[in-house]
């Protein structure tokens, strides 16, 4: 049996669309309970539900084979994991984001706040650009309007959210879609299992890249 | 306690112990002396031997002389060394292995916690050829088969040529050549193919695509040498298709597997490159392959090969799967009481004499 470990929230219902297509479906009534381990109904999968950021954590320690991830997080975490396949959904960006019409850095440092602060210090680093990296776990939309930062790094979906609170994308810096990350030693010691996932799962993934961009 | 260090005792400790005692009781029936190094050596010596990245984990401090010292890292850099000082006069192939623990101050990833380990493991020094890396690959799974792990193991080769030889043939400057590198690595099937498509000016090879998906047994050899167009490339195939061959004829092809997909330690090792997993280790347990050119480093170029076993994550395995190599858990011990201490402590001893465990009643 394969563990597949899927990210919470945003993602979680794409995701097990996705897999239903693969011919990996989870039951209705399995779903409806608030269990956050649940087995598929052929019984050859195992899911598990657990926050974004801990996917490559499970992942990465083989208590989950495999896990549905996006690429923002696995930027962040720099976690040791087989990223065999990009599944093309949850499609979005990391970008910075600042006050529309707002100048540059206050006093040299540009203060930057951000749920991504490996993504940010590498970014600004790579560029160097000095930055005071502000940790914040959400509402990092509020950072700039409140003062506390010059932008934010973030994820950005629509831009709706930005847009509302007065701000707009200055640059992006990298695309993020959701990848199926797969544990190295599984990778070996499943192989049979771990391969027919990634061919079902890519064989769907093509199917709705043409669905929805026709 | 700093963190990532840990006690062993008890059932633990014995089967840690057990581990090591069947790893070194392979190796010495295959004729390899156990040698034991410094704990303590020059922080230059791991810098050379593990490429300065890996070295720069370890715990360093100065001597007295402010010149720079570091925990043993590893075992290999240290070996080598004496295999080009030491034993420079020795008749070669040269045989040596050893169980000890290393120490990094920085662990590798975050799901390594642990800063120090315990490894075993076995070098072959002065032989070169196809001989040799069978020698070792032959070694390492009895070693498994010793520790009951035979069933639960899979021993994945590669050839570092393969990639060395592709990336020849693209003329990759060393980033092109560390990004492609990067992304077999992690199988990222897709980004290979784009990042390829955008490379500039000639035609890529259709083996270079390809790489991240061919792991599997015989077939996989055969498919990739369908494909290739380099010298270097196919001289690798052929290699692991000797290999491969030798693998088959010793019984061992169900618990072996190619993957060409293997691109880690590219700059250490120079041909055959192999890897140990077990059925319920989330990482390898072990590794190796063959390093023509460590010792040069230490003034003597010649050719070696071996590998390296982590006995922690091992026992951890077997600790789970309530293997019992000690013949020790729930041990029983007989306690000796009496008048006098003298009238006790002779009695333990003569029970003790008849194979008995005592403990004294104090």
């Amino acid at each position: 049996m394969l563990t597949i470990a899927i990210a919470k929230g945003r993602m979680q219902a794409e995701a097990l669309a996705l897999l239903a297509r693969a011919g990996v479906r989870v039951s209705e009534a399995a779903l409806a309970t608030r269990r956050l381990a649940v087995e598929d109904e052929a019984g050859g999968y195992r899911f598990i539900f657990v926050k974004p950021a801990d996917v490559p954590v499970y992942v990465e320690h083989g208590i989950a084979d495999c896990g549905v991830v996006g690429r923002d997080v696995l930027l962040e975490t720099g976690a040791d994991v087989l990223q065999p396949l990009d599944l093309k959904i949850g499609g979005c960006r990391l970008a910075v984001a600042a006050k529309a019409g707002a100048g540059g850095a206050r006093a040299g440092v540009l203060h930057v706040a951000t749920k991504y602060p490996r993504v940010a210090a590498a970014h600004f680093g790579s560029r160097g650009v000095p930055v005071e990296i502000i940790e914040l776990s959400g509402s990092v939309e509020l950072a700039p309007v409140l003062g506390l930062a010059d932008c934010i790094v973030d994820l950005v979906e629509t831009g709706r959210t930005l847009a509302e609170n007065g701000l707009a994308v200055v640059e992006t810096i990298a695309e993020s879609t959701a990848r199926l990350v797969v544990n190295r030693a599984s990778y070996q010691l499943k192989a049979a299992s771990v391969s027919k996932l990634i061919e079902a799962l890519s064989e769907a993934a093509r199917g709705e890249q043409k669905q929805g961009k026709p | 306690m700093p963190g990532g260090m840990r006690y062993h005792f008890g059932d633990e400790a014995r089967l840690r112990r057990a581990v090591e005692a069947g790893a070194l009781g392979v190796f010495d029936g295959w004729g390899y002396e156990e040698i034991a190094t410094p704990a303590v050596d020059y922080y230059a010596l791991f810098e050379r031997g593990m490429g300065r990245e890996e070295a720069g984990r370890a715990f360093r401090f100065t001597d007295t002389d402010g010149r720079m010292l570091a925990l043993r890292a590893d075992l290999t850099s240290s070996v080598a060394r004496a295999a080009a000082t030491l034993f420079a006069a020795a008749p070669r192939p040269l045989r040596f292995c050893y169980a000890a623990s290393v120490f990094r101050q920085r662990p590798r990833s975050h799901a390594e916690w642990k800063r120090q380990g315990r490894q075993v493991g076995c070098e072959l020094i002065g032989a070169g050829g196809a001989g040799a890396d069978l020698e070792v690959l032959a070694v390492a799974a009895e070693v498994l088969e010793r520790l009951g792990l035979r069933g639960r193991c899979c021993f994945t080769v590669n050839h570092v040529g393969v990639f060395n030889g592709l990336a020849e043939e693209l003329r990759l400057d060393p980033e092109a050549r560390e990004r492609v590198r990067r992304l077999v690595d992690a199988r990222d099937a897709a980004g290979l193919e784009e990042l390829l498509a955008r490379r500039a000016g000639g035609e890529t090879p259709a083996l270079a695509g390809r790489l991240t998906r061919l792991s599997g047994k015989r077939e996989a050899l055969t498919a990739a040498r369908s494909l290739v167009s380099n010298g270097r490339t196919a001289e690798a195939l052929a290699a692991l298709a000797q290999v491969w061959d030798a693998v088959e004829a010793l019984g061992l092809a169900d618990a072996f597997e190619v993957d060409l997909g293997d691109v880690s330690g590219l700059d250490y090792y120079t041909g055959l490159i192999f890897k140990i997993y077990v059925e319920g280790a989330g990482a390898r347990v072990g590794g190796g392959g063959r390093y023509d050119e460590l010792t040069a480093s230490f003034g003597r170029r010649e050719p070696a090969v071996g590998f390296v076993l982590d006995t922690d994550a091992i026992t951890e395995v077997l600790a789970r799967a309530g293997v019992d190599l000690a013949g020790g858990n729930g041990r029983h011990f007989q306690s000796v009481g009496g008048e006098s201490l003298s009238e006790r402590l002779l009695e333990a001893q003569r029970r003790r004499a008849r194979g008995e465990r005592v403990r004294l009643a104090l």
